[in-house]
């Protein structure tokens, strides 16, 4: 119950200060509160020290399915999680969209992918999604330790569904994190991210 | 029924992609050693149902094709009718939904020899979407019988090529002089069209320029119109060139803009949002 009273408040709080930020390349990335698939809250301040990378999924979208069946996206999870990296898997679909789950189907699936994200958040409002503007699935953004927003578009350069395209594809991430861990600048720190639009609720 | 009907037959002879049909048309009967032809990509889709611009706008891709030509034949470009705006709230994206026709010139230097077949074909990979997007792949194939006299334009498909090139975007006159101007957070477009504009809204070529979804404020002034652009968030270098399709009531027009820098002192942001 008191967990549930402050996840209300914090989607108020968090709400009330949507109209004053926006996720922009280069700015301190907006901070938010968020409960996870097991009912944990992950707050985004908290990891400061620490590179985090925002995913948006949905299941059902051909696209995410392009990075899940082939398990590229899990493969990227376990690479940079395992470097120290927080991957946050949100999902904004509403109840009733396309990619919309509970906690338990989307555990569900997270074993039956061998997905391994740090946590997969439930944002069924959407107001995670309209904080940072998260428009496709899958849209990635990467945050620095010290709090700054460093990418903002695409998992790649090959905007299809098709998986046969992975291993031709520069991994936008992959190389925005190397870039950003040796010290360098993001070469390219915003592409058009493409992908299903995101399931809002209307 | 007599309607469903006659439309279940036409849609034979397209290949079925999810929740529509896609078939490649030919704009001319025959081909002639030394001319080129037009070919089309010719889309019909469910009610609801859309496929994407060459700029797709927030989600979405286009259609793509991949030859399979005679030596000698090459394909150009897809030229691309104006498109519709598609809100998908909180996003847009730009499309045809319904019947859209694509043309596609192809060059012709190829060794054909009169009497004979020439086999034309084309991978075709796209995403159909509604609220939900579904992925689709189609092989479509045509053939030409190779003749030496000028070919008759097809009756059937003449209309449809006349049709598409109607809702191609032209040119904009030069005496138009579009011409943009950097706000800071958003362009300023200005088109002289010499006469007021009731309506008018601008489709951008290259992504991650502007904020699609965001209203376009439309004035009409004495001189033609004038557009009010907000910037996408993912904008980080200056623009020099806004190129893409303005669409008046009369039709769409090709764009290509250059754009004055922002003033060296930005405006107080913050204070008003």
């Amino acid at each position: 119950m008191r967990r549930g009273f402050a996840y209300v408040v914090t989607l108020v709080l968090m709400a009330l200060s949507t109209a004053a930020l926006a996720a922009r390349v280069g700015e301190p990335a907006p901070n938010f509160t968020a409960i996870d698939s097991n009912g944990k809250a992950h707050t985004l301040a908290a990891y400061h020290g620490k590179f985090v990378v925002l995913e948006w999924h949905n299941q059902g979208c051909p696209y995410t399915q392009k990075h899940y069946n082939s398990g590229n996206m899990e493969r990227l999870q376990k690479e940079w999680t395992q470097k120290g990296v927080v991957w946050l898997t949100v999902i904004s679909s509403a109840p009733g969209t396309q990619g919309y789950v509970t906690a338990e189907q989307e555990n569900d699936y997270l074993r039956r992918m061998n997905a391994a994200p740090t946590a997969a958040l439930l944002d069924p409002t959407g107001d995670l999604g309209h904080l940072y503007s998260a428009k496709t699935t899958p849209h990635m953004f990467i945050i620095s330790p010290d709090g700054v927003l460093i990418y903002d578009g695409a998992i790649d350069d090959k905007p299809t569904p098709d998986p046969a395209d992975i291993a031709t594809s520069r991994n936008y991430v992959s190389q925005a994190l190397r870039e950003a861990m040796s010290g360098k600048p993001v070469s390219t720190p915003t592409s058009r991210s493409y992908g299903c639009s995101v399931k809002y609720a209307h | 029924m007599l309607c469903l009907a006659a439309r279940a037959i036409a849609d034979e002879r397209g290949v079925a992609i999810p929740h529509g049909t896609v078939e490649l048309l030919s704009e001319q009967e025959s081909i002639q050693p030394g001319h080129a032809i037009h070919l089309g990509l010719h889309f019909r889709l469910e009610k609801g149902w859309h496929i994407y611009w060459i700029n797709p706008g927030d989600s979405g891709e286009p259609p793509r094709l991949e030859w399979h030509l005679p030596a000698g034949l090459r394909a150009g470009a897809l030229e691309w009718p104006a498109p519709s705006r598609l809100p998908i709230l909180p996003l847009m994206d730009y499309g045809y939904e319904g019947e859209v026709l694509l043309p596609v010139p192809i060059e012709n230097t190829a060794d054909l020899a009169p009497g004979e077949e020439a086999a034309l074909s084309a991978d075709l990979t796209a995403i159909v979407c509604r609220e939900v997007c579904i992925p689709a792949k189609a092989n479509l194939s045509l053939s030409l019988p190779v003749r030496v006299d000028r070919p008759g334009e097809s009756a059937e498909t003449q209309a449809m090529f006349r049709a598409a090139r109607k809702a191609l975007p032209k040119p904009a006159p030069a005496n138009w002089r579009p011409s943009a101007k950097d706000l800071g957070d958003s362009f300023e477009l200005r088109v002289n069209t010499g006469h007021s504009v009731s309506e008018a809204w601008f489709a951008p070529l290259d992504p991650l320029e502007i904020e699609n979804a965001a209203p376009q404020k439309s004035v009409s002034t004495a001189a033609g119109v004038r557009l009010i652009l907000k910037k996408s968030d993912q904008l980080l270098k200056p623009v020099s060139r806004l190129r893409g399709v303005l669409v008046l009531p009369q039709g769409a027009y090709l764009i290509n803009a250059p754009v004055a820098p922002a003033p060296a002192k930005r405006p107080q942001q913050g204070a008003v949002r």
